[in-house]
């Protein structure tokens, strides 16, 4: 990706005082590319995006698009146009004069400017509306003349800070890929930042995940979905359910000795096993298979069986979601079929769906820590 | 009875408005158009024989006085919303307040000394040696009043306006910034727009407090022609003239009410 990179972060720290807000940061975005910055309030996702739009100077590093340094320019010298959370149009000003305003003060003529404005209004759907002030506009259409305004000066590079997070939530899946469509239409690199896993999923070309001001990962959303390099990652992409195993590994192979909440394994990977010892396995709720403790399992060995009892059970649409008590933890476990409350059962996480990490060391013998029971820092920095 | 006792509670206040300021002012009003004990405009031609060059030279100095102030209070409260050396709007922040807890005719009282011919401005300037000593002259003039007005009153609009400003969406600012705007034209052209009307009822409020302000024109500007509130004073305690001290004072209310109606009709076209 260096090869042919556009926009070039090279070990960015920036801090607000004596706090440190990003450390290290390194990055490489490609011509055309869409790159969504996710990360939970406070990782340092936005400081990242106004430091590469000038708003904020990093104290170390550098950033260059394409051959030029641009690490010391101000914002209007750098090629790029951001659309701000707020939106934060000019209140006085109608959407076409909001739309405009980067080409008058470019020095345009009326005409030139009243032409471009236009292609702006069909280009979004905001035929008709270009004498209305911001007052008047609908959240989604002020949101669109936000994307105008920053479209019309033709930037090399648009940067989006949660633009779609004022929207009602149905709003916001048609946004979602109009705002795609459009800049794949347009091939203008972009750079997105969300709090919204399955917003940078569904939008971007590769994800960035930011955890306390550094890169915890980076990657196609396939590979951060499938592949979660550490237990943040995979807590941040669903996989929230945790028990903890004492296995044997060896390359590819992981040997899960059987515990009072387990039965003995043996697993083949298709990556490289972590080291032996303590592993934390992390799976979703979903492509699991949940069986009665006394059924027989007809299926081959490559997956973890959990033995636990169903707690509760809740129908969230789709399958059956239980509330699974294993040990002092629990997890949840979607299922065609209701079990009820009390029923002992088996949980079969499949190899696929498992993600193994050396455990932490302060963690506790047995099974848990759990996904619902305690409060861990994931969960609670997901929902702040 | 719960009936009566919404209007029992208001009573005291409603009674202390009606005794002390309606009445009054019903008094000075009637009292504009009393001549001899009969009703008429005398006090009114009177007024306007005597004291038309006042009455212009009054709207015309306090409405210079409140244009300054706002462009003062404008360029204050940008340089606080927009400035970028934290150390001078620290400074600014801290300084320009003071004006404000310092009375009229304290104000009269150090313009005075500041402003004479052989003031302070005039040493200075000498001394700097930008003015020869012949050609200095004293400011105590028309040019006194509108100073200690603007040094007075500025700080409160601009208070006010610097409030409105700091409450803005800085988003708003950052994407003029974003797409290349100068910071003066961001302050025209982003900010002012979006605190017009703080500003006018700043500037309304300024307007209304310098028409009523006698000591200023007393201590500064002792000679013709002067203010309506000097004229009004000299008709009270040289003739014991009430009727055209009371039709004098209706016509500052009446020049104070151009400019709340202004003030109104801006606001209203604005949240249409």
């Amino acid at each position: 990706m260096s090869d042919d990179a556009y926009l070039n972060l090279r070990g960015i720290d920036a801090g607000y005082g004596q706090t440190r807000v990003l450390e290290g940061i390194d990055l490489s975005i490609g011509k055309g590319e869409f790159v969504a910055l996710l990360g939970a309030s406070g990782c340092g996702k936005t400081t990242l995006l106004r430091a590469i739009a000038g708003f904020a100077f990093p104290s170390a590093g550098s950033i260059h698009v394409g051959d030029h340094d641009v690490t010391r320019l101000p914002p209007d010298k750098r090629g790029m146009a951001m659309v701000f959370q707020s939106y934060a149009l000019w209140p006085h000003m109608t959407a076409a004069r909001n739309i405009g305003y980067g080409l008058r003060l470019k020095g345009w003529r009326r005409e030139a400017i009243a032409a471009r404005v236009a292609e702006m209004e069909a280009l979004l759907g905001l035929e008709g509306l270009g004498a209305r002030k911001p007052s008047e506009l609908s959240g989604g259409q002020r949101q669109r003349v936000a994307l105008g305004r920053a479209l019309a000066v033709d930037p090399d590079i648009l940067l989006l800070d949660e633009p779609l997070s004022n929207l009602d939530a149905r709003i916001r899946l048609t946004v979602r890929h109009e705002i795609r469509a459009l800049q794949q239409r347009l091939g203008i690199t972009t750079i997105h930042v969300t709090h919204d896993r399955e917003e940078a999923m569904v939008m971007a070309d590769r994800i960035v995940i930011l955890d306390k001001g550094r890169i915890a990962q980076l990657g196609t959303p396939q590979a951060i979905y499938t592949r979660p390099a550490s237990a943040f990652v995979a807590a941040f992409m669903g996989a929230e359910n945790v028990v903890h195993l004492d296995a044997t590994c060896s390359g590819h192979r992981v040997d899960i000795a059987a515990g009072p909440l387990n039965r003995a394994a043996s697993l083949s990977l298709d990556w490289p096993a972590p080291p032996s010892g303590r592993l934390e396995a992390r799976f979703r709720s979903e492509r699991l298979h949940l069986r009665r403790l006394d059924e027989a399992s007809q299926e081959d060995g490559n997956a973890v069986e959990l033995i636990g009892r169903v707690e509760a059970v809740v129908y969230p649409g789709g399958e059956w979601r239980h509330t699974v008590r294993i040990g002092d933890g629990s997890v949840l476990v979607d299922g065609t079929e209701a079990l009820p409350p009390g029923t002992d059962v088996v949980v079969r996480v499949p190899t696929n769906g498992l993600f193994l990490f050396a455990s932490p060391v302060d963690a506790p013998t047995g099974t848990p820590p759990s996904a619902t029971d305690e409060p861990s820092p994931v969960r609670e920095r997901l929902t702040a | 009875m719960a009936r009566f006792l919404g209007p029992l509670l208001v009573s005291p206040a409603l009674i202390i408005i009606l005794l002390l300021f309606m009445l009054p002012l019903a008094a000075s009003v009637i009292g504009a158009f009393e001549v001899e004990g009969a009703y008429g405009l005398g006090n009114f031609t009177k007024a306007y024989d005597f004291y038309t060059q006042d009455i212009v030279f009054t709207a015309v100095i306090v409405g210079l006085s409140a244009l300054l102030t706002g462009l003062l209070a404008i360029a204050i409260g940008g340089y606080l919303t927009l400035g970028e050396n934290p150390t001078a709007v620290a400074i600014l922040r801290w300084l320009y307040r003071w004006p404000m807890f310092i009375p009229f005719i304290v104000v009269g009282q150090i313009l005075r000394t500041f402003l004479a011919k052989s003031g302070l401005l005039n040493s200075t300037l000498i001394a700097l040696g930008l003015i020869d000593p012949l050609s200095a002259t004293s400011y105590l003039d028309w040019r006194g009043v509108v100073i200690a007005f603007v040094w007075k009153q500025t700080p409160f609009v601009a208070l006010m306006v610097a409030g409105a400003m700091a409450s803005l969406d800085r988003g708003t600012i950052e994407a003029a910034r974003n797409l290349g705007a100068s910071r003066l034209r961001i302050l025209v052209e982003i900010i002012v727009p979006q605190v017009t009307t703080t500003l006018l009822v700043g500037l309304v409020l300024s307007f209304v407090t310098m028409m009523g302000v006698l000591s200023v024109p007393l201590m500064i500007n002792a000679q013709a022609p002067t203010m309506i509130t000097a004229d009004i004073a000299f008709r009270l305690s040289t003739y014991r003239d009430y009727g055209v001290a009371n039709a004098l004072g209706l016509i500052s209310l009446a020049i104070s009410g151009v400019a709340a109606w202004f003030y109104l009709r801006v606001n209203m076209r604005q949240s249409r």
